[in-house]
C-alpha cells in the first residue's frame, strides 16, 4: 500500500486524537478511583495542598506526619501532603485543578488570593451545615473571618493562621531618642523617624523594592482616611488619600531622608536584615515571624512590637468615615475543592487542623497566630505578642473582589515604576498622578469584568 | 508496510533500461507527470514517521491549536471552570491587546534585547571557540571554566547577578571606589543594559558550544593546505575556518535569539513582577497578564500576536541562511 502525504497527516491526526481521548478516559478513570463515596475514610487518601514553610522544613515534615497519624486515628484515611513553593506554583496548581476537575482536595490560601479563588466558583460554599462540621463559626477568631467570602452567607475560606502585620521597633534607639512610646499616627511616625535618624542609622527600614509591602501601606493609609480602593463597582485610586498616602510613603526617603537610600533596591527580607542589624528603629509592616531572626540578631531582647499607625497622614485623628485598621487581614486561609470527592473527609481534615491543641502546637512550631479563638487568646498573656493579637483583632479585610489582585498590581506598579525618581531625588507630581491615573484605569476595567 | 504488489515491481524491472528519460517511461503516467519522484523519494517508509509525528502533534500542534482557541475566547478567572462553554469573543482580545496593552512595546524590548545579546555572543563565542582549538597546557580547564555560565541555572546566574547589582551591592561599592557612580542596575533606563549584559554573561558559552563544533569538523588537509599556501592567521580564519562556521553559527545565531526572547527567568528573578517598563519584556508582560492579572484569553492573543510577529523576520531568516537542509540535499 502506498502512503500518500495526505493519508500520513490522515494517520498522524488520528493518532493524535485518539491519544488525546486515552489521556482523557485515562484522568476520567483516575479521578472515579479516587471517589468512593462513604463517610468511612478506610482506604482513601485526601490530598491537601499547603505552602512549604521554607524556614522550617523539617519541623513542616514532622508536623505533617503527626497530622497523617491523628488523621488516620480519626478517620482511617490517609493524607497525601503536596507543597508549593511560591504563590506562582500555587495558582499554577489551582488554574490546573479548576480547568480538570481533579486535583488536592483541601488547599491552604494566602487570605488575600482568597477573593481570587471564590470568583472561580471551584470552592464549596460553608452553609451553616458545613460550618457545624467543623465545630461552628465561633471556634474562630472573629476578624479573621473576614476575607471568608464576600458576605456572611458565602464563604469560602476557613481560617487557619493569622499573621498580622505591626510595627517592630527598637526600644534602645527610641530610649536614646528620648521618646517613650511609639508614634500612633503616620505623622508622628515621620517625625520621630527623622530625631532617629543619624549617620548610618535610619528611622525606619522600608522596602521600596517588595513585591507586596507597597500596597499594604497605601491601602492601610487610605482605608484609614475613609477610602477602601474599591467601592462597589467603582475603582478610587485616583482619589488625593491616595496620592497624600504615596507623598508619605515615598517623601520618607525623598523628603525625610529617614530611611537608608538603598532601600529603593530592597524586600521585606533585606529591610528586616537592616532592622535586626540595629541599622534602623523602627520597621513597620512585619509579623510575628520575623522573632526567630530577631531573636537570633544584634537586637535580641532591644524590640518591641506595636501597632501600626491607624491615624492617615495629614492628621492628628482618624477622619470621621476612616476605618481603624491596624493591618490587612492576613494569613491563610484553608478552602476545600467542589470537585472533590471526599468532602466529608476534608471536612474532618479541616475541622482536625483548626482544633485548640492542633493551633497552639502549630504556633509552638512555626510562629504562626492562630485562627482559633481559644488558641489566640491564651498566647494574650505573651507582652511580645500582645500587640500582633491586638493588630489581628484591629486588621481589615481588602475589598473581597476578583479584581482586588489588579488593584494590588496597579498599585505595587506604581512603586517600581517610581524607583528611578526616587533614585534621583523625588518624584515629581505629574509623574505620580499620571501613574496613579494609569492604575486607576488598570483597576477599573478589572472591576468592570468582575463577575 | 510497505510492500509493492508484485505487478509495480514487475513494471519497474521492465522500465529500469529506460530510466534515462523521467517522466516518460511511466505507463498511464504519461505526459500528464511533470515530475517523476527519484529513487530516493520512491516508497519511502513515510509510516516510520509516525512516532515523531504524533509526538509533535501531542506536544505542539495541539497545544498550538488550543492556545489560539483560548485567544478567540473570554477566558479569566471567572470562565476558567467552564472553559468549554466559554463566550467566543472572535478578535476582541487581539483588538485589546494591540490598542490598551503595552504588547507592541514589549516586542520591541524583547527583539532589540534579544538580537544585541546575540550580536555580541557570537564573536565571544567564536572567539572563545577558536581559542581553545589548537591543544595547548590547561585547555581542558579553560574549556570547562568557559562551559561554567552555561552550566549555572538561570535562576542562580540571575540570583547572584541581582545581588551584586543592588543599590548598596558590591558593583556599586567597587565602582565608588574608583570614583564613578554606578547608579541604579535594576530598574530604570540602565536596567535595559542590565538584562542586555546579564543574558550576554549567561549565554554566550551557547554560540562557543556550536562554534567549536563546526571548528571541529574542519578537516585536517585544510589546515595543511592552508599553511603550505603560506597563509597568515587572519587570511586562514577569515578564508579557511569561517566559511566551515558559517552552518554552525548561523544556527547558532538563530537559536541564541529565539532563547533570549523566550527568556523568562532572568528577567523574572532579576527585576520581579511587575516589571520595571524598560525591561517590561514580552514573558513578563504575558506572564503577568496571565498569572497576576488572570487574563487568559488576552494573553494567549498576546502570544499569537508575537509568534506571528517573530515568526516573519525568522522566515526571512531561515530562507537567508539556508538552514533548510533539505532544499539543497534535494538539488542533484
Amino acid at each position: 500500500m502506498e502512503l500518500t502525504r495526505k493519508k500520513f497527516l490522515a494517520g498522524v491526526g488520528g493518532t493524535g486524537v485518539l491519544a488525546l481521548a486515552l489521556a482523557a478516559c485515562g484522568g476520567a478513570k483516575t479521578s472515579s478511583t479516587s471517589s468512593g463515596g462513604k463517610v468511612d475514610g478506610a482506604g482513601k487518601t485526601l490530598v491537601v495542598l499547603m505552602s512549604v514553610k521554607s524556614q522550617y522544613p523539617q519541623e513542616q515534615q514532622t508536623w505533617f506526619k503527626q497530622m497523617g497519624e491523628k488523621f488516620k486515628q480519626q478517620t482511617g484515611a490517609g493524607i497525601q501532603w503536596e507543597t508549593f513553593p511560591s504563590a506562582n506554583d500555587e495558582m499554577t496548581r489551582i488554574q490546573t485543578s479548576v480547568v480538570s476537575g481533579q486535583g488536592p482536595d483541601v488547599y491552604g490560601l494566602g487570605t488575600t488570593f482568597t477573593p481570587t479563588a471564590y470568583s472561580t466558583s471551584a470552592f464549596v460554599k460553608l452553609g451553616d451545615a458545613e460550618w457545624n462540621m467543623l465545630g461552628g463559626k465561633d471556634k474562630f477568631v472573629p476578624a479573621a473571618l473576614g476575607i471568608s467570602g464576600p458576605d456572611d452567607s458565602n464563604q469560602i475560606g476557613i481560617p487557619f493562621v493569622s499573621r498580622p502585620f505591626v510595627m517592630a521597633y527598637n526600644t534602645e534607639l527610641l530610649k536614646k531618642a528620648g521618646i517613650d512610646k511609639p508614634a500612633t499616627t503616620w505623622d508622628d511616625l515621620g517625625a520621630q523617624a527623622r530625631k532617629l535618624t543619624s549617620g548610618d542609622q535610619y528611622g525606619l527600614a522600608i522596602a521600596y523594592k517588595d513585591n507586596f509591602d507597597p500596597w499594604k501601606f497605601i491601602w492601610g493609609m487610605s482605608i484609614q482616611a475613609g477610602n477602601k480602593l474599591i467601592d462597589g463597582k467603582s475603582a478610587k485610586i485616583a482619589d488625593p488619600t491616595v496620592k497624600t498616602a504615596y507623598e508619605t510613603y515615598f517623601g520618607w526617603l525623598t523628603k525625610d531622608h529617614v530611611v537608608d537610600p538603598a532601600s529603593i533596591g530592597w524586600s521585606n527580607s533585606q529591610a528586616l536584615a537592616a532592622f535586626a542589624d540595629g541599622k534602623a528603629a523602627y520597621f513597620p509592616m512585619t509579623s510575628p515571624l520575623s522573632i526567630p531572626t530577631l531573636e537570633k540578631s544584634a537586637v535580641k531582647g532591644k524590640y518591641k512590637y506595636a501597632l501600626m499607625p491607624m491615624v492617615p497622614p495629614g492628621a492628628t485623628t482618624r477622619p470621621e468615615g476612616g476605618v481603624e485598621a491596624a493591618s490587612i487581614l492576613s494569613g491563610d486561609n484553608l478552602v476545600i475543592a467542589d470537585y472533590s470527592k471526599q468532602k466529608d473527609l476534608a471536612f474532618a481534615f479541616v475541622k482536625m487542623i483548626t482544633d485548640t491543641a492542633v493551633q497552639a502546637d502549630y504556633y509552638k512550631t512555626f510562629g504562626e497566630l492562630p485562627a482559633n479563638a481559644e488558641a489566640a487568646k491564651a498566647l494574650q498573656s505573651d507582652p511580645v505578642l500582645a500587640p500582633a493579637l491586638e493588630a489581628a483583632s484591629k486588621s481589615v479585610a481588602t475589598p473581597f473582589s476578583g479584581a482586588w489582585g489588579d488593584v494590588q498590581l496597579a498599585l505595587v506598579n506604581i512603586a517600581v515604576q517610581s524607583i528611578p525618581d526616587l533614585a534621583s531625588g523625588g518624584v515629581s507630581d505629574a509623574d505620580l498622578s499620571k501613574r496613579l491615573q494609569d492604575a486607576q484605569a488598570k483597576s477599573q476595567t478589572s472591576l468592570d469584568r468582575a463577575k | 508496510m510497505t510492500t509493492e504488489t508484485p505487478g509495480r515491481a514487475g513494471r519497474r524491472a521492465l522500465h529500469r533500461p529506460g530510466d534515462g528519460a523521467p517522466g516518460h517511461d511511466e505507463p498511464g503516467g504519461g505526459p500528464k507527470k511533470k515530475h517523476r519522484r527519484g529513487v530516493t523519494e520512491r516508497n519511502r517508509p513515510l509510516w516510520l514517521l509516525t512516532p515523531g509525528g504524533v509526538l509533535m502533534t501531542v506536544v505542539i500542534l495541539i497545544p498550538l491549536a488550543l492556545g489560539i482557541y483560548m485567544s478567540l475566547i473570554d477566558l479569566d478567572q471567572y470562565t476558567l471552570r467552564k472553559w468549554l462553554s466559554t463566550p467566543f469573543i472572535g478578535v476582541a482580545n487581539f483588538v485589546e491587546a494591540l490598542t490598551s496593552t503595552d504588547l507592541l512595546r514589549s516586542i520591541w524590548i524583547s527583539v532589540s534585547f534579544a538580537v544585541i545579546s546575540t550580536i555580541v555572543t557570537v564573536p565571544l563565542g567564536v572567539a572563545a571557540a577558536v581559542v581553545t582549538q589548537n591543544a595547548y597546557r590547561g585547555r581542558a580547564v579553560v574549556r570547562a571554566i568557559f562551559l561554567i555560565p552555561y552550566v549555572l541555572p538561570s535562576f542562580v546566574v540571575a540570583t547572584v547577578w541581582r545581588t551584586m547589582l543592588q543599590p548598596d551591592g558590591i558593583v556599586n561599592n567597587l565602582l565608588g571606589k574608583v570614583g564613578m557612580g554606578g547608579g541604579l542596575w535594576l530598574n530604570g533606563p540602565q536596567s535595559y543594559w542590565t538584562l542586555i549584559l546579564v543574558e550576554i554573561w549567561a549565554a554566550w558559552p551557547f554560540i562557543y558550544l556550536l562554534a567549536l563544533a563546526g571548528l571541529q569538523s574542519v578537516d585536517h588537509e585544510v589546515h595543511e593546505a592552508a599553511a603550505l599556501d603560506g597563509a597568515l592567521w587572519w587570511r586562514k580564519l577569515r578564508y579557511v575556518i569561517f566559511p566551515y562556521l558559517k552552518g554552525p553559527v548561523s544556527l547558532a545565531f538563530l537559536l541564541g535569539t529565539l532563547n533570549h526572547i523566550n527568556n523568562f527567568t532572568l528577567p523574572f528573578v532579576l527585576f520581579g513582577a511587575p516589571a520595571p517598563s524598560d525591561v517590561n519584556v514580552l514573558p513578563m508582560l504575558v506572564y503577568v497578564t496571565s498569572f497576576q492579572s488572570f487574563r487568559f484569553g488576552l494573553s494567549a492573543a498576546m502570544a499569537v500576536v508575537s509568534l506571528i510577529l517573530i515568526s516573519i523576520p525568522l522566515f526571512i531568516y531561515l530562507r537567508a541562511v539556508r538552514l533548510d537542509v533539505h532544499e539543497e540535499g534535494a538539488k542533484k
